[in-house]
């Protein structure tokens, strides 16, 4: 089974590469463009199918993301 | 002549700023700290330790995680819950946020560029690591990072403000604290912060840098306030 941890800036978090890519749309024609919000995502593969939800979150919050300024989301693929 | 201290370095792969920090601590304190490398998961009696610059782990993740989880790391939090000062720069900060032994978190800088450039500090509070310096005096440091915009939510803003835990503002030569003064984007322009016990210490600027004549020289007096505080 495979775990998919999305993990992204809270509001309000100033995400100067978000912005940039935001700019460049903007350069590129795109003028409906409102908001970008860029993030990274891991998948987590474990070696059976017992639900490893709750080390998963532990594992999100102690390590993959940091809870000052971001936000997690775990999805089972 | 007082008993000679015991200065500790923790050495992460990836660390930059450990040598530089030895010659410092060397020319100023007149003492050889020793070495500690990240695996070491046992330290013994440490009158100070120093978390240095540079790109633990390569940064990978974020900026200092992965050296949070290493066993020397284990080691400073335990060694800080016992009052032994601790001071973190640049990406030791970032270390010391990561791990929560400071509040608040060092994010992309605003202007997304890698700053490397010298800065001027204005000395909000006093504290017994920088003994040196008095209130409201401006010093000059140079920095060099990519993530040192520090940011804390207002709640925790007003907290450390409250408890006298900021310690320099980025500000211009004069002193003023203002946005042209602002390197990285740094919340209220903060650059070095405490923590509620005042023993540990972060700041992005370089004082390691800061200790000959041909650039600037405020990082002797960091260094000095340190010998005073042993």
């Amino acid at each position: 089974m495979i775990f998919r941890v999305y993990v992204n800036f809270k509001k309000g978090i100033l995400d100067p590469e978000a912005e940039a890519i935001k700019q460049t749309l903007k350069h590129m024609g795109h003028k409906s463009i409102k908001q970008i919000i860029k993030g990274k995502f891991f998948d987590i593969e474990v070696k059976d199918d017992k639900d490893y939800f709750i080390e998963i979150e532990k594992i999100s919050k102690n390590l993959l993301s940091n809870p000052v300024i971001e936000n997690f989301k775990i999805v089972k693929k | 002549m007082q008993k000679k201290k015991i200065i500790s370095i923790i050495v992460f792969p990836g660390s930059n700023c450990d040598r530089d920090l030895k010659v410092a601590v060397e020319k100023c304190l007149n003492c050889k700290p020793d070495f500690v490398w990240h695996q070491t998961s046992f330290l013994k009696k440490t009158d100070l330790i120093f978390l240095p610059g540079g790109f633990s782990y390569g940064d990978y993740l974020r900026a200092g995680i992965m050296a949070t989880k290493s066993p020397a790391i284990k080691e400073v939090i335990r060694l800080s819950k016992k009052g032994v000062p601790i001071i973190g720069i640049c990406n030791g900060f970032q270390i010391l946020t990561e791990c929560n032994l400071l509040d608040g978190a060092l994010i992309k800088n605003s202007g997304q560029l890698f700053k490397c450039k010298n800065v001027f500090l204005k000395v909000i509070n006093k504290n017994r690591l920088t003994g040196g310096f008095s209130k409201n005096e401006v010093v000059s440091f140079p920095i060099a990072h990519s993530q040192g915009n520090y940011y804390v939510n207002p709640e925790e803003l007003k907290k450390i403000e409250d408890n006298e835990q900021i310690i320099f503002k980025y500000s211009t030569k004069t002193g003023l604290i203002n946005k042209e003064s602002n390197p990285n984007g740094s919340v209220n322009n903060i650059a070095g912060v405490t923590n509620q016990k005042k023993n540990i210490l972060g700041l992005m600027p370089h004082p390691e840098r800061a200790i000959e004549k041909f650039n600037c020289d405020d990082g002797l007096r960091f260094f000095n306030s340190i010998i005073e505080m042993l």
